[in-house]
């Protein structure tokens, strides 16, 4: 269990963002780190549960960082399912 | 005693050149320092300014201009009416200061470099002026902000800003010491006077004094133009300097040479005059949107001079002009919303009015940028301004060295993907914010590839704790002179919400 750097891009938001998760956590708190940052501050919340994003694929709820072949400072996005 | 006529005299001492007998070529003019691009040593000593001056006539001149400028700023030091400048021009000036006045000392280095490595004598006699002309703008600067730091001690960044790694500055310096203080003398000539001084500076500083005046800074509004009267005249080495290279047949040398500063001009141009023209001027003094300006004196006008040489307009044109309606209203978002990572108070400036204004100037505004500006709104007007501020860093990108703002560029419907680029060099992830930013890195990497960002010296341990008051401290910014919201959330308070109004967050 480490902490990992990844870039954050909230749906709808306008900046990318610095999120340091740990990499054994599942996409579902992955998601919610990095939208955070963003939904409820900048971005109007939705009634719609989030999903990571990962090379333009929908990672699994369950799936880890460490699991997923995702590197450091890659870019994940938090969509609204 | 007699005297001659200043045609008599006048070329001999400004255009003195001989031929090397003591020393070879690369001897006195080292690549590093001075890189002819191959064009013959002769060819060079045809370079003829526009404009000429002598020193008597240099020295009479500024003389003239300091004694009146020092009028000004004596009766002003003595007057109300730094007290009562809007705060949103306050902020647009104070930003100025610290983002100016040391780098115009260091465009000083530049000039020097130039007057020394210049490849004719007409050529370094006038970088001597330009030399000259630097130093008198960093000194002018840090003076004009020294004499009101009663009024507003944030003005002692107009000499600090530049002694720290607030992130602004390191984006500063990474275009500057590019452009300037680490360039060869022609291509800085290329970069720095035409690319920069002819196409953006000069124009800006026109804008900006006439701003200043309509709004009653006669201080600043006096400052400027004197400074803008020496630019227009150093500036002028860059068009002889264009035309030789052209005529030897260097053209693509210097396309690309033009190419690369004017991207990278463009953008720290968006982040400080950007939000300058379009949030920071009050409303009723504003001429221009950015985007106007951009169009009509830059891109046109500027342009049409660039055409006239025989060059192109740069590969990227699209892009630009894609950015023109989209990235400064995220850099202003990005500044407002890490506004303690700044040492001026910005301004929100989006009230109805200015709104309003927003969205004729920029169809389409109230329903994308407006929706950010809305959720935070509402979380003010909840009791949760704390929202409004930042729990981490946004990325920067490795060329500019400015937040990546794709997705708000997405997000407005001018970019295909909220995605940034990515590159991997020697093992290294680099992170760039568009492709002209990637190409820049890609022309040289050996020249950028050390550099680390922000954000790469958070993650590399330079910044303890790696905490946004950690950031803070690192960036020289004490709690005192972190950036506050310039007008105490009035705008939020006056705002009704135009699109779908969100709920506050935490409100329930």
């Amino acid at each position: 269990m480490a902490m990992f750097p990844v870039q954050g891009i909230v749906e709808g938001d306008f900046v990318v963002v610095l999120v340091t998760p740990d990499d054994t956590d599942p996409m579902t708190a992955v998601a919610q780190a990095i939208a955070h940052h963003g939904i409820g501050t900048r971005v109007a919340a939705q009634d719609r549960p989030l999903k990571v994003r990962y090379q333009g694929r929908i990672l699994d709820d369950d799936a880890t960082i460490a699991g997923s072949g995702i590197a450091p400072m890659e870019v994940l996005e938090v969509v609204h399912a | 005693m007699p005297r001659l006529a200043r045609s008599e005299w006048y070329d001999l001492t400004r255009d003195m050149n001989w031929d090397l007998t003591y020393a070879t070529e690369e001897e006195v003019f080292p690549e590093l320092l001075s890189n002819g691009f191959g064009v013959p040593t002769h060819d060079w000593w045809t370079w003829d300014e526009p404009y000429k001056i002598t020193y008597a006539e240099y020295v009479h001149n500024q003389a003239g201009k300091d004694a009146g400028l020092f009028s000004v700023n004596n009766v002003v030091g003595r007057s109300k009416i730094f007290e009562n400048l809007d705060p949103g021009w306050l902020a647009a000036v104070t930003a100025h200061y610290g983002a100016i006045a040391v780098a115009e000392y260091q465009a000083g280095i530049g000039e020097a470099r130039m007057a020394r490595f210049g490849r004719a004598a007409a050529w370094r006699n006038m970088a001597t002026y330009g030399a000259l002309d630097e130093t008198r703008h960093g000194q002018l600067q840090t003076y004009f902000p020294y004499q009101a730091l009663n009024k507003e001690p944030r003005l002692d960044w107009a000499h600090k800003a530049y002694h720290t790694n607030e992130w602004g500055i390191i984006a500063s310096r990474h275009l500057f010491d590019d452009m300037f203080t680490a360039n060869d003398a022609v291509s800085m000539a290329i970069q720095l006077t035409f690319t920069f001084e002819t196409g953006f500076t000069n124009l800006q500083f026109l804008g900006m004094a006439a701003d200043a005046m309509k709004i009653g800074d006669i201080d600043f509004g006096s400052l400027i133009p004197s400074i803008q009267t020496d630019e227009a005249r150093h500036a002028q080495q860059g068009e002889p300097t264009l035309k030789i290279l052209v005529a030897a047949g260097k053209k693509d040398i210097a396309q690309a040479l033009f190419d690369k500063m004017f991207w990278r001009a463009w953008k720290v141009f968006a982040l400080l005059t950007g939000l300058s023209m379009d949030y920071y001027t009050p409303l009723a003094h504003r001429t221009h949107s950015f985007k106007e300006f951009m169009e009509e004196f830059i891109n046109t006008q500027f342009i049409d001079q660039f055409r006239d040489f025989g060059l192109e307009p740069p590969w990227y044109w699209d892009r630009l002009h894609n950015e023109m309606s989209w990235v400064h209203h995220a850099y202003h978002l990005g500044v407002y919303f890490w506004r303690p990572t700044v040492w001026w108070n910005p301004v929100a400036g989006v009230g109805p009015e200015e709104r309003a204004w927003l969205e004729e100037k920029y169809p389409g505004w109230n329903d994308s940028f407006g929706t950010y500006w809305d959720q935070m709104g509402a979380n003010i007007r909840a009791g949760h301004p704390e929202l409004t501020l930042p729990e981490t860093f946004p990325v920067v990108c490795n060329s500019c060295q400015l937040p990546v703002c794709t997705p708000a560029g997405y997000a407005a419907g001018y970019l295909d993907s909220p995605l940034p680029l990515q590159l991997t060099v020697d093992g290294r992830l680099y992170t760039f914010c568009s492709e002209p930013c990637q190409w820049v890195f890609e022309q040289t990497p050996e020249q950028f590839a050390g550099h680390t960002s922000i954000i790469d010296r958070l993650l590399g341990g330079v910044i303890q704790p790696p905490t946004i008051p950690g950031a803070l401290a690192y960036m020289g910014l004490s709690p005192e002179e972190c950036g506050q919201d310039g007008t105490d959330y009035d705008w939020a308070h006056a705002t009704a919400p135009v699109t779908a109004g969100p709920a506050a967050s935490g409100a329930a």
